[in-house]
């Protein structure tokens, strides 16, 4: 569903994302982990066409993501770290002017929406303007939004940010439900007992390598400690011994 | 090559639930969206202006009807002068106009272009939806262009009308006047749009140099257009050697192939009322042939605009999203640090707040740029004042008006930048409010700053303006002295309503300016000028009358009105209108900030 090609993308000198290599197949919740300027955010960006790759290809559900980007862009639902409303729609109208970018019938729209807004909770102020909402309302609107047109592709960076905990359930329990039904989720996090609780694969990222790739079970096994918590192999992973080359899992 | 991290069995075949919900929408569909938006956020818009910003928007309506009427006048006047006298030099002054506005709507625009499509959350969104990038370019072009030519409207239609009154035109041109008006803006701002994308695309590295050298480059142009049209015929200025000699260099704008000329004579062979039908006809029909030929061209420039939406807009938005601000290491500049250490040490905390602020200013580049371009603009406009060679009455005139205009552009600084101040430290309150610092040096060390920031610039201007228009010592000291007394008083009235007035839940500056509190600000602000102004103006102006008049009777009051005694009386009044001004507002604003639970 979700592939990188071997894609590098490079800030001036700098690189950003090395040569990134991952295919994430249909249903599978996927978590990207790494201290803050590993690159995640750079291989979201690009996942989600916000930053053409400087080498490689990313394709979604088939679709190159710089070639065919309003293609791509039909299979994908994206929910920022910042949410962006416009502060003159209501929350109703927000949903319906994405409804409407992804050419949805309006009966069916209409249904969503109402299913989304009853999902989410958001009844109580769906048409407020949005200028008025909280962090955490904003947040919940684009969740909905992003789940609309029902995409192949989730892709969240930092989803819980803002959320409260009754909001926070309501995700992952949405997350759950969707990734059996086949969705993908491509989910950057420093939630790190978010990933353990909810991923079925994660990726750790450091300087803009990818170092590690599998499931928690595979990384205790690979770093071979006793260890019980995705914390601490985290922390050994992206600590003083960082600096290794990619391991093959 | 086989990627180390794929998965066996990885769907090479697109295979989902998209399919059966949504499909990409059509042109038409996708514009529908787009303009379905705009409409729901202009309503939105003008509904939360209407309930939450009445005073404003009546301000904005009655300045505005104001300002066009005003305009209209003198055009009238302008226009019937020259219908009598130099009815050919019109189309010149409409070429030189309208392109002038011309060069000025393809930057604008595109300035306003690059900030929407490349830099605003929105774009950031569009960019994450299936919209077609021509989709993306349009919608966002209609929005900076009615942001960039709304102000050629209120300019040109008091004019345009004008013409059409005064040379009894048909009603077609008024009729057409608007659609012409339209049809010119598109044609720059779409050059405006191909630019910015283009330099976005394929000129990264260059685009910060280009924009400023062509920038640079029209603003010298400008300059010396301005400056050889003033100076070189100061000793027969308003004469017809100056007038022919002006407009020889204005003819450089009489090209036929700028839209601007495509425009004027358009305008012209609309307005021609003939002696008979056939000619009126013939008339009209020139003037649509303009009108089509401004419409066609606009056209093919929209085509090409979205033509290269399709190719750049992408790739310019991922090369600017690649950009890494360079990071830039400051230090204390001896300045700073000399006004932290100069005074005793009680009065410490207060200087280090104001050298806070005054970093704060001269690394926020939209601050002193727009500082050094009005005030230089002035500046430019006041060394200039002598080439008109005024006799005694007017140059007293021009002087009361050089300060009012001072005060004026003063007001729209303090309340644009120094009214939010106070605002902006609320939201950042958990720093301040945890120093060992008094709330009232907070608003004291805001009037510090904005009246010292004012002052020397201000008096140095009002200076400049005296010494060129060759006023008398006394009437130097008594604009100096008006001059201080506007710089305390409108710092006064900005830092003071700006802390009875906070907005604390807005972070954009120009938002909490534009509020109920700011425009407040702006309108005590321009009364407390025109007070100060005609105070201290009455005293001359009487002295000037009295000597029309002569010595005895009511010449005689009003010579001993305009003299000495006069002059004092109305600096006593200007002094204490000032410290009511200052003190007041900023009594109120310590007082609501000592008690402000943030």
């Amino acid at each position: 569903m979700i592939e990188f090609d071997h894609v590098t993308r490079t800030y001036g000198a700098k690189t950003a994302v090395a040569d990134l290599s991952l295919a994430i197949p249909r249903g599978e919740l996927f978590a990207l982990l790494g201290p803050n300027g590993a690159g995640k955010t750079t291989t979201i960006k690009m996942l989600v066409g916000l930053l053409q790759p400087s080498r490689g290809a990313v394709r979604v559900s088939g679709f190159d993501i710089v070639r065919d980007p309003r293609d791509a862009h039909l299979h994908i639902g994206y929910v920022p770290d910042e949410p962006c409303l416009y502060d003159k729609l209501t929350g109703r109208e927000f949903l319906w002017f994405i409804a409407d970018m992804f050419g949805m019938p309006r009966h069916l729209a209409a249904d969503r929406i109402a299913a989304e807004i009853e999902h989410f909770e958001l009844a109580e102020f769906a048409d407020d303007l949005a200028e008025s909402y909280s962090l955490g309302m904003k947040q919940r609107l684009v969740f909905a939004s992003s789940l609309l047109h029902s995409p192949d592709v989730l892709v969240l960076d930092e989803p819980m940010v803002g959320l409260d905990p009754r909001s926070v359930r309501i995700v992952k329990d949405l997350l759950a439900a969707r990734t059996r039904e086949g969705m993908t989720v491509f989910m950057s996090t420093h939630t790190l007992a978010m990933a353990e609780e909810m991923a079925d694969r994660v990726g750790i990222m450091v300087r803009g390598q990818l170092r590690f790739l599998g499931t928690v079970a595979e990384l205790r096994e690979q770093m071979a400690i006793e260890s019980t918590s995705l914390e601490q192999l985290y922390l050994e992973l992206t600590s003083s011994r960082a600096g290794r080359r990619p391991e093959e899992p | 090559m086989t990627p180390p991290f794929a998965l066996s069995g990885v769907d090479a075949v697109p295979e989902g639930h998209v399919g059966t919900c949504c499909r990409l929408p059509g042109v038409d569909e996708e514009a529908g969206v787009f303009f379905r938006l705009r409409a729901k956020v202009a309503w939105a818009l003008c509904q939360t202006m209407f309930m939450t910003a009445r005073l404003r928007l009546s301000l904005v309506v009655i300045l505005s009807a104001m300002f066009w009427g005003s305009l209209f006048g003198i055009f009238v006047e302008a226009f019937t002068f020259l219908e009598a006298l130099h009815a050919e030099v019109i189309s010149l002054l409409f070429n030189a106009f309208f392109s002038s506005l011309m060069v000025m709507l393809v930057f604008s625009t595109g300035i306003l272009l690059y900030g929407g499509m490349y830099c605003s959350p929105e774009a950031r969104l569009l960019m994450t939806l299936p919209a077609r990038e021509e989709a993306v370019f349009s919608h966002k072009f209609q929005e900076a262009m009615w942001f960039s030519s709304w102000g050629f409207v209120l300019l040109g239609s008091p004019m345009l009308v004008a013409y059409g009154v005064v040379r009894d035109s048909p009603w077609t041109y008024f009729v057409l006047l608007l659609p012409f008006m339209l049809a010119f803006v598109v044609i720059p701002a779409t050059v405006g749009g191909i630019c910015c994308m283009a330099m976005v695309a394929w000129l990264p590295k260059l685009r910060l140099h280009a924009l400023s050298i062509a920038l640079g480059a029209a603003c010298v142009g400008a300059v010396w257009l301005a400056w050889t049209t003033l100076s070189t015929v100061r000793a027969d200025s308003m004469s017809a050697a100056w007038f022919e000699q002006t407009f020889s260099r204005l003819a450089i704008t009489e090209q036929k192939l700028f839209p601007s000329w495509w425009l004027s004579s358009g305008l012209i062979e609309a307005a021609r009322s003939g002696a008979n039908t056939s000619e009126r006809l013939a008339a009209l029909a020139e003037a649509v042939k303009f009108l089509a030929l401004l419409i066609a061209n606009g056209m093919l420039l929209q085509l090409v605009a979205g033509w290269l939406a399709r190719r750049a807009y992408r790739l310019g938005f991922s090369q600017l999203s690649a950009e890494v601000p360079a990071r830039r290491r400051r230090r204390i500049g001896w300045f700073d640090q000399m006004l932290v250490n100069a005074g005793p040490a009680s009065g410490r905390p207060l200087r280090l707040l104001i050298v806070k602020d005054l970093r704060l200013f001269r690394r926020d580049i939209s601050q002193w740029s727009q500082f050094v371009i009005f005030f230089g603009l002035l500046g430019l406009y006041f060394s200039n004042v002598r080439s008109f060679n005024y006799n005694n009455a007017y140059a007293s005139m021009i002087g009361f008006l050089n300060l009012a205009v001072v005060g004026l552009i003063l007001s729209t600084f303090t309340t644009r930048f120094v009214f939010p101040m106070i605002s902006l430290e609320g939201r950042r309150f958990w720093i301040l409010g945890l120093l060992p610092v008094h709330r009232d040096h907070i608003v004291w060390s805001k009037f510090l700053f904005s009246f010292l920031g004012g002052l020397f610039p201000c008096c140095g201007l009002v200076l400049l303006s005296d010494l060129m228009l060759g006023l008398s010592r006394q009437a130097i000291l008594v604009h100096e002295i008006c001059c201080v007394v506007l710089c305390m008083g409108l710092s006064g009235i900005a830092v003071g309503l700006g802390a009875r007035m906070p907005d604390l839940r807005e972070a954009s500056p120009a938002k909490i300016a534009s509020g109920f509190g700011g425009t407040l600000s702006l309108v005590i602000s321009s009364l407390f000028i025109m007070v100060v102004v005609v105070a201290a103006a009455l005293p001359t102006q009487l002295s000037l009358v009295s000597s029309a008049l002569g010595t005895g009777g009511l010449g005689g009051i009003l010579a001993w009105v305009g003299d000495g005694p006069g002059v004092m009386i109305s600096l006593c009044f200007i002094v204490a209108v000032g410290l009511g001004a200052t003190f007041l507002p900023l009594w109120l604003g310590l007082r609501s900030f000592r008690r402000l639970e943030p």
